[in-house]
């Protein structure tokens, strides 16, 4: 009698456990295709170019994630990548005439040679010196694109427009940036679950101990930076197209690594729902407040957030509130 | 009954009022004008006249009846000079303040963006542009009048040098200074191209990053070379401190030309007496004889308190007047008909007469010489709007 | 290209070189006694340039005797700025790493508060000094840079002294190479961090003002210092005041030098890839051990 009520709790259990997936998978799905089918009921376009920004920051903070939270290497060189790609569709569109839309992969995969030439003696160093030496990498490449005639130097490169009307214009890149950053989470997801994420938090919890397991750290970090950089990449690639313009100054902005981290930190970066969530919502908060307020007023916020965060919340912003709950529920028991 | 009768009679003239005062509020209707500009950063210096002209045509205009019967009000963002910042202003406008016409856009480097992004909401476009670059993409809404041009100032230097100054005593050699961004690219290659015609040897040939932060390096090296042309492809602050650094090491060549920081208000009281004889590249000049002027000079009277149109003063009014004479002209407020208005008319503008706009969206080539004199801007060059004598070779610094 | 011209460039980035010394001391220490990563270093120079030159142009107050005032205005913020966030972020298990994220948000902050109030304008500091050269022969020394080195190098011996011959900087040398056992003979280890973080902000204020005798100032340019600072401390060796001192003078003798040969814009270019080689093939710098 004992046997059976327990196998049958056991059973109710899992039958509950895959109900609650399954929900889950549902959910996210219905959002999904709610966020694809957006364009349809005619938004103002302002939504449309919003909600470009919120899908290119999820791509982007996803995708630096693989180092930055899961490997535990804070990198402040991402939009090197990013301006990676966005240079290569531009350049391509330039001399070749040839869609962005065709290059972009084109344009992540110089990102990961670059990553990999770059990330060979860089990786080596730690934390601090590592986090130094991506800061540098972006700058230097800034310097020397601004002198570079091939890229257009200090006047910038502009793309052929697409011959559609400006609302199948926005729609497109809504449509494209949708999947990218689709396509991006999901990959860190699955990741994030591999062998190849566990690998990855071991060094983060313990680069040494490692070590000694046996685990291959230097080729382990190389191809989070390197599937990090191609990633960025492509977001980059895209990007530029729908400025119609790429320049050192505007791809190669420190801001945005900043913000990148920040993201990354506020949503939480151990897992693949913080990047998600915090980029959603800090990149909203950013385009809104930097529309209807000012740039610097974003600034000072989000260099507060950054403070805050880092002291208070170093586990990301929904653990923190999660916790807020369980110190809750914990009272109330006693 | 009486009092029914006074209720009726009520209610029709409070009908009356509202109908009247809802229709004279839906005629006059305002056209919606929008844009942003710098209003802190490298470009303060400039813009801010750039800014007092727009205000003066739209005042100007709206005291002449309007655009098309209905008052204009304009709507300016003020950015810090960059361009994503311009980007993210025009955007705004456009699709969320519903604007009718958008500003011409300053400067050139808010500009590159901006004329790719007007292109695609279809949107006319009448500023500076952002040089020959910008204008060889294909892009049809944009157009430039007067254009800053920068491709075009060796003009200004070439015909200096050609009409004003004998043969024997040009300066043997020249320093070229050139900030390191659209404007600054643009102009060198033609300046560089003039000078190798003329014989001129090129003894510096430098690029600096913007913002400058200290121009003792790049003049020492033109004092070093003994260079006799001092040249400064730059903007105002960094001119300014080239300026200095100059007097600074004692460095007085023959002759110093600027791209467009001494045609600033702000020069000279920058730079007081060591302000003067420098040679300045301008695409317009309040005492040219073209229609408009008068209303400009005495526009800048009123509203500014001097005797004259600053530069930049001017140029943002004719862009202003040349987007005012297409609407008008079309007799509508659809950009598309504006824009092929503007492409098949001729117009009287301060700048020039019978200007028209050629595929890419600019007049034909020219370009003015300038020279501070007195602490004012004067005309040199060409010989037949010369408002000042020219000087050369240029005086020593003031003690 | 004549050898007075070269050699006014010499001078021109050792007096350069003098000043970001003074600039980098104050990290470095913080880096080397708190492990603290301070990225909003640099923007406390811009802040103490931008000090000297409200106090010029509002008051009359040239920057030569303001400068006192500012160093103790300076260490002030920087006690303030320890005990909201240094503090916090020394408790953490990865200080380096927190110190240096918390102090980018810090920077950030900074940076942008002051170009809200006081716009991104370039500002030149400009006393009548600063329009005049002493000429050597040909060569031409401005008076604006060389007082600046002269202020550089007084606080940096002024720093040295404090270290070295104060009780409390005595203190400050005994916690940072003995933590442990400092804080058993009685030093009490959060003063000694408030005292150096604070004499960190300072100095950093002090070379702000020198700097501005030089250089256009705006509040962007502390990411460019930060980097400037960077090469500095990591070349010298962290925590070293000698060190920093003779890294800082070496740098003005590499820029000095190159601004001489190359185009100009290609210097910073070179600067920042030997930083990159010097961090990926001996970060202890070259001084350093």
């Amino acid at each position: 009698m004992e046997y059976e009520t327990t196998r049958n709790e056991q059973e109710t259990m899992k039958g509950k456990g895959e109900n609650h997936r399954v929900k889950k998978l549902i959910l996210f799905l219905l959002v999904l295709m709610g966020l694809f089918a957006f364009p349809v009921i005619k938004p103002p376009l302002f939504f449309l170019t919003l909600f470009f920004s919120v899908f290119m920051y999820i791509g982007l903070t996803e995708s630096w994630n693989l180092l930055g939270g899961y490997t535990g290497y804070i990198s402040l060189g991402h939009i090197a990548f990013f301006s990676t790609g966005a240079y290569t569709t531009a350049v391509f569109m330039n001399r070749l005439g040839v869609s962005p839309f065709a290059t972009a992969i084109l344009g992540g995969l110089f990102a990961s040679v670059l990553a990999a030439f770059v990330g060979y003696p860089v990786l080596r160093l730690k934390g601090a010196y590592f986090t130094i030496s991506s800061m540098l990498l972006s700058v230097v490449m800034q310097l020397i694109f601004m002198n570079w005639e091939f890229v257009g130097s200090s006047t910038g490169l502009w793309y052929k427009l697409l011959p559609v009307r400006i609302e199948v214009n926005r729609v497109i890149f809504y449509e494209v940036m949708l999947s990218l950053a689709t396509v991006i989470t999901l990959l860190v997801r699955w990741v994030e679950r591999s062998k190849f994420g566990a690998g990855l938090i071991a060094i983060r919890e313990d680069e040494d101990v490692a070590k000694t397991m046996g685990i291959n750290t230097p080729w382990l970090k190389m191809r989070a930076f390197i599937l990090g950089a191609f990633l960025a990449g492509v977001v980059g690639g895209v990007y530029g197209y729908y400025m119609s313009y790429v320049h050192p100054e505007v791809t190669f902005n420190i801001n945005t690594s900043l913000l990148i981290m920040l993201m990354a930190f506020f949503g939480g970066c151990r897992t693949w729902t913080g990047p998600l969530l915090g980029a959603a919502v800090l990149s909203l908060a950013n385009q809104l407040i930097v529309t209807f307020i000012g740039a610097e007023i974003s600034r000072i916020l989000y260099g507060l957030l950054l403070v805050i965060v880092i002291i208070f919340m170093p586990d990301g912003v929904i653990q923190y509130v999660r916790g807020m709950f369980t110190r809750q529920r914990i009272g109330a028991q006693l | 009954m009486k009092r029914r009768r006074i209720e009726v009679a009520a209610f029709i003239l409070a009908i009356s009022a509202v109908l009247s005062g809802g229709y004279s509020e839906i005629a006059a209707q305002p056209i919606k004008l929008g844009g942003s500009l710098p209003a802190t950063g490298i470009h303060t210096e400039t813009s801010k006249w750039i800014k007092q002209g727009y205000d003066f045509w739209v005042e100007d205009v709206n005291k002449r009846g309007g655009l098309l019967g209905r008052p204009v009000r304009m709507t300016l963002y003020p950015d810090q000079g960059t361009t994503e910042e311009a980007v993210a202003y025009y955007e705004r406008a456009i699709t969320v303040d519903k604007v009718d016409l958008v500003f011409g856009g300053y400067p050139a480097t808010s500009n590159v963006a901006l004329m790719p992004l007007v292109e695609k909401y279809g949107k006319v476009f009448i500023g500076m542009g952002a040089h020959m670059k910008s204008f060889e993409q294909g892009f049809t809404y944009s157009f430039a009048s007067p254009p800053l041009m920068s491709d075009w100032i060796y003009l200004s230097l070439g015909g200096v040098l050609d009409d004003l100054i004998p043969r024997g005593d040009w300066p043997k050699s020249i320093a070229l200074l050139t900030a390191n961004n659209v404007m600054g690219l643009s102009a060198k290659p033609n300046i560089l191209k003039a000078m190798e015609e003329r014989g001129i040897k090129v003894v510096v040939d430098e690029m600096y990053n913007l913002p400058l932060s200290d121009a003792t390096p790049l003049v020492s090296k033109a004092k070093g070379k003994g260079a006799e042309i001092l040249c400064c492809l730059s903007f105002f602050d960094d001119a300014v401190m080239i300026m200095r650094a100059a007097k600074t090491l004692n460095y007085a060549p023959k002759l110093i030309f600027q791209q467009l920081a001494s045609i600033v208000p702000a020069w000279m009281k920058e730079l007081g007496e060591d302000g003067n004889y420098v040679i300045n590249s301008s695409f317009w000049h309040d005492r040219l004889p073209f229609p408009g002027n008068s209303e400009i000079n005495e526009g800048a009277k009123a509203r500014l308190g001097m005797p004259a149109g600053p530069l930049f003063f001017g140029f943002s009014y004719s862009w202003m007047k040349t987007l005012e004479l297409a609407v008008q002209g079309a007799g509508t407020l659809d950009n598309t008909k504006i824009r092929d208005y503007l492409r098949s008319n001729k117009f009287d503008l301060p700048y020039g007469k019978g200007i028209t706009f050629d595929k890419r969206g600019l007049p034909d080539p020219f370009c003015y010489a300038v020279q501070t004199t007195g602490g004012r801007v004067e005309l040199v060059w060409p010989k037949s709007v010369a408002t000042t004598r020219f000087v050369y070779p240029r005086p020593a610094w003031s003690k | 290209m004549s050898l007075s011209y070269i050699i006014e460039s010499i001078i021109s980035g050792l007096l350069l070189g003098g000043i970001y010394a003074l600039l980098s001391v104050g990290f470095g220490l913080t880096w080397g006694t708190m492990k603290v990563l301070n990225i909003s270093h640099a923007v406390f120079a811009v802040l103490g340039a931008f000090l000297a030159y409200w106090f010029f142009v509002k008051a009359g107050i040239d920057p030569i005797l303001s400068l006192p005032f500012l160093v103790v205005l300076l260490f002030l913020a920087g006690a303030v700025v320890y005990r909201l966030v240094i503090r916090s972020v020394t408790k953490a298990k990865d200080v380096i790493m927190a110190s240096m994220v918390a102090t980018f948000g810090v920077a950030i902050v900074i940076e942008n508060v002051m170009s809200f109030f006081w716009r991104p304008d370039p500002r030149i500091l400009k006393p009548p000094y600063t329009a005049s050269s002493i000429f050597v022969g040909e060569m031409a020394i401005s008076k604006g840079p060389l007082i600046g080195f002269c202020m550089a190098i007084l606080a940096i011996a002024l720093l040295y002294w404090f270290l070295h011959h104060t009780y409390t900087g005595k203190g400050v040398q005994a916690t940072w190479q003995n933590p442990m056992g400092a804080a058993l003979v009685g030093i009490n280890p959060e003063h000694v961090s408030l005292i150096t973080f604070g004499l960190s902000i300072a100095s950093a204020g002090a070379a702000g003002v020198a700097m501005a005798l030089i250089y256009a100032f705006y509040p962007s340019l502390q990411s460019v210092w930060t980097m400037f600072v960077f090469m500095v401390t990591i070349v010298g060796g962290v925590g070293s005041v000698i060190g920093t001192a003779l890294a800082g003078l070496l740098i003005g003798f590499i820029i000095g030098v190159c601004a001489a040969f190359l185009p100009f814009v290609w210097v910073n270019v070179l600067l920042f890839a030997l930083l990159l080689i010097i961090l990926l093939f001996r970060p202890q710098g070259l001084f350093g051990s």
